[in-house]
Parts: C-alpha cells; sequence; structure tokens
C-alpha cells in the first residue's frame, strides 16, 4: 500500500514550510532513519508519515525520538528536509506542555546545575571514581549565568509555568 | 611546539565516563596537546532536548561558552559529538547572521561576556588528523593493536549537517577507520555503519526499538569479524556499552563487544595497561578480547 501523507494540519505547516508539499513518499529517508526501529514503525509506515498525517502533529510522542542527525534532509532526492518540520513541531509542542517528562527534566537540570541530566545525587560516588583516576572533583557550574540567560530569553518562566501532561 | 586548546569536557563524559577524560589529558599530552581546564564552561547545551525546544536559550548558552575560550585567547578541544554540533553550528548561525549574533550578545551581557566569533571548536579526532597527524601518531604507538578488528562507529553529530560540521562524508565515513589501522588494528567493514546508536529511542521512550537497532547494529560487527567497538562520542559509547549489556539480558544476541572510546585504544597502543584504562568500569567486557591486546 502507497504512503499516504494527508497533511492534516496542512495549512499551519505548509504555510512556514512550503516544501513538505513536494514530499514524493519515496521513503528513502526511511533507510536512514534510526525512529523506524520504534514500535510501528515500517519501511512503509514511516516516521515522516506518522509525523505528517497525524491530526494534531504536535501532540505525536513520536516526534522527540528524532536525533537530529540530519539523515533525512541530507540523502533527500528533494531537499524536503523533513527535519525542519520535526524540530518545529517540537518547539511547539514543548511551548504548549507536551514535551515528554524527560525532556522538560533535562531543561530544567541545566538551567538549575548547568549539566545535563542529574547528578548531584551521586555526587559523592562520581567524585570517587574520579578520584580514582587523578581528575578534579566536579562541583557546581555557573549556574547564575545560565539563569540570567534563561530569563531573558523567557525559558525560565517557560519550563516553571508550562503547562505539563 | 606545544599546541593549546580550551578543554570542552561536557557533561557526560566527566560524570559517567571519567576515564575518557583520563585517557583525553594523557594521550594528548603525550602528543604534544596541552589541555587547558576552564571551570566557568557549562552544559553546552545539549542539542537535542534544549536546542530545539528553545533554540535562543541553546545559541547563548553556547555563545557564552565560546566567548569564554575567546577571552582566554583560546580554540576549543571537545572529545564529544553533541557538544562539537551545538558549538560549532552556534558559531555558524551566528557569523552568518549579524542581527542574530547582536541580539544573543544583548541576551549574554549580564554574564559578562561577548562573542566575538574569532574562536573555532575541534573535536579531538581533527586535531589529531589535523594537528598531530597520522604519521606522528603511528610514530607514538609502541604496541600494535594488531590482534584486534575494530568496528567504527562515528555517530551522527559530527558528521551532519555536513556543510556545518565538515568533517567527512554522512554516509560513508572513512576518517575513523584509518585511526584504527593507524594503530595496527583493522577496521570492520560492516554494512551498517552509519546507523545512529538509537540513544533517542532508548532516552525519549522507545526503548524496544533501540534494543532491536543494537541487535541489528552490533550483529552486523560481529559478521564483519569484529572483536570490539571504537566511538568518539560518550553517548554513542553508554549505547553501545550500557545498551548492549541490558539488551543482551532478554532482547538480543550475547554479542559481547567490547566498547572502547577512540583515546583509551590509543592510550592502549601507546604502552597503557588495560587496568590503566578504565576497562573495569565497563559493562560489556570479554576476556577474549583482552587477550588480544598483548
Amino acid at each position: 500500500m502507497p504512503v499516504q501523507i494527508q497533511y492534516k494540519a496542512k495549512d499551519k505547516l505548509l504555510k512556514k514550510y512550503p516544501k513538505i508539499e513536494v514530499c514524493l513518499k519515496c521513503n528513502t529517508c526511511a533507510l536512514v532513519d534510526p525512529v523506524i526501529y520504534a514500535n510501528g514503525f515500517s519501511h512503509t509506515n514511516t516516521f515522516i508519515n506518522d509525523v505528517f498525517s497525524a491530526a494534531e502533529p504536535e501532540k505525536n510522542q513520536n516526534i522527540w525520538l528524532c536525533v537530529s542527525c540530519h539523515k533525512c534532509e541530507e540523502i533527500c532526492p528533494y531537499e524536503v528536509k523533513p527535519i525542519e518540520v520535526i524540530e518545529a513541531l517540537k518547539d511547539e509542542a514543548f511551548e504548549k506542555g507536551y514535551a515528554p517528562e524527560g525532556i522538560r527534566e533535562e531543561i530544567n537540570q541545566v538551567l538549575t546545575t548547568g549539566y545535563a541530566f542529574p547528578i548531584f545525587q551521586s555526587l559523592a560516588y562520581i567524585n570517587r571514581i574520579r578520584g580514582q583516576f587523578g581528575l578534579k572533583t566536579l562541583g557546581e557550574r555557573k549556574v547564575e549565568d545560565i539563569r540570567k540567560i534563561a530569563r531573558k530569553t523567557g525559558l525560565e518562566a517557560k519550563i516553571s509555568g508550562g503547562k505539563s501532561k | 611546539m606545544t599546541a593549546k586548546y580550551a578543554f570542552f569536557k561536557g557533561c557526560f563524559t566527566p560524570v559517567r565516563l571519567p576515564w575518557v577524560e583520563k585517557a583525553a589529558y594523557k594521550t594528548l599530552e603525550k602528543l604534544g596537546i596541552s589541555l587547558v581546564d576552564i571551570d566557568d564552561f557549562t552544559c553546552c547545551p545539549e542539542p537535542v532536548g534544549v536546542g530545539i525546544v528553545d533554540n535562543l536559550t541553546w545559541l547563548a548558552v553556547a555563545a557564552r561558552n565560546l566567548a569564554i575560550a575567546e577571552e582566554e585567547n583560546l580554540d576549543i578541544l571537545t572529545i564529544c559529538n553533541g557538544c562539537t554540533y551545538t558549538l560549532r553550528n552556534t558559531i555558524h548561525k551566528l557569523n552568518e547572521d549579524k542581527a542574530l549574533l547582536e541580539k544573543v550578545n544583548e541576551i549574554i551581557a549580564d554574564t559578562g561576556h561577548s562573542y566575538k566569533g574569532t574562536v573555532k571548536v575541534h573535536h579531538f579526532i581533527e586535531v589529531l588528523r589535523d594537528e598531530v597527524g597520522l604519521k606522528k601518531l603511528k610514530n607514538s604507538v609502541k604496541r600494535p593493536l594488531s590482534g584486534l578488528t575494530v568496528a567504527t562507529h562515528t555517530g551522527c553529530h559530527i558528521l551532519s549537517p555536513k556543510e556545518v560540521m565538515k568533517f567527512d562524508n554522512p554516509f560513508d565515513p572513512t576518517t575513523l577507520d584509518n585511526f584504527v589501522a593507524v594503530l595496527g588494528a583493522t577496521p570492520a567493514e560492516y554494512d551498517m555503519k552509519t546507523m545512529c546508536c538509537g540513544w533517542t529511542l532508548m532516552t525519549y521512550g522507545a526503548r524496544e526499538g533501540a534494543y532491536k537497532l543494537l541487535g541489528d547494529k552490533l550483529g552486523d560487527m560481529k559478521k564483519a569479524k569484529a572483536d570490539c567497538i571504537t566511538v568518539i562520542c560518550p553517548q554513542c559509547f553508554y549505547q553501545f556499552d550500557m545498551g548492549q549489556w541490558i539488551a543482551s539480558r532478554k532482547d538480543i544476541p550475547q554479542y559481547n563487544l567490547p566498547v572502547f572510546f577512540y583515546l583509551q585504544l590509543l592510550d592502549l597502543a601507546m604502552g597503557a595497561k588495560i587496568e590503566e584504562v578504565g576497562y573495569s568500569l565497563h559493562k560489556v567486557q570479554n576476556l577474549s578480547v583482552v587477550n588480544k591486546i598483548k
């Protein structure tokens, strides 16, 4: 069965990314896309199909599986750049509070510790291992600078006031 | 002459793979590369989470990191594909767009830093290629790893977008194979060489898919007679090591393919003992592979 892309959120996506209309559904991108390994996907039911045919694609949790490897963009024979659409959808999903908890927590970590993931619960262990290799202990990073930045860009308000679903 | 770099360690390596950080100091300094510690660096920030959902914060935090290196008059050396991607994409975007550069500098002004656009970012493998050179690297080998066939996994974010990263062919990378060969080992020719390690699948909700991916990719490596894997990115390391260990409990065959960060392989080839490179902290260990490093 040929892949159908229904573009239910067509107007909005097309306005921003007119090139997605050029997509021939040739599935070349599926040959290099790691998301094909997620449940429910195959080389005929592709990630691109899943994203573009959803009624509200920004609510589709599968968009978070994209690793931004740019392979789809680089292999696409028609320069459709699906990654641009997927990244824009993630942006929108985060704004609307649809981002998974893991993403919200990661951003929270960066803003509150300067590291991309939790380290302070296991800091004693980490520093013990580092000591075995003669490395300096880890501690706080310049979080205040990151907070100043996030205050100005509005990310701090978004993460503390944003909806969580 | 010693070349000096601001050492951008990132988050993942110092926290979860400190032995890789150790190998960086040890091997690079032997090759005449001096690494300067800078405590003010923060998370790059991570490209797939922060980078996508808030582009401006991503660029601003990265610009602050870049500005700090500029203030020291040093280029940056990284040991992570993700950090390299973030910092190099930020340079690309800000140096191409003056209005965006001004906006970002206005955002980071309160931190007391300003990005000028003079700093360059080098992944350590690029420093080995462009600054040290394969010839000098070859001369530093005291114990050729001639018993090993090594599957190279270059990783995604150092390859693409190719016009920004300018590292190697995203669909047929050969750089890392040359670096394996120079240590005396044989690079494995396997099919799924450019398939992602599956990190995002594992982290953001598709673990079963990540296991399936690992099963296929590691299976291909095994078919090509690989003894072990080498990587140049800490997330890829973790996925192939911890990921393989978890997946092989029930989901995929026991391939028992140990993973070495390239700097660990280099350290071994320069004469380090297996006990010195942090191997005992790896999840996947295989005695028959260790026995080939003699």
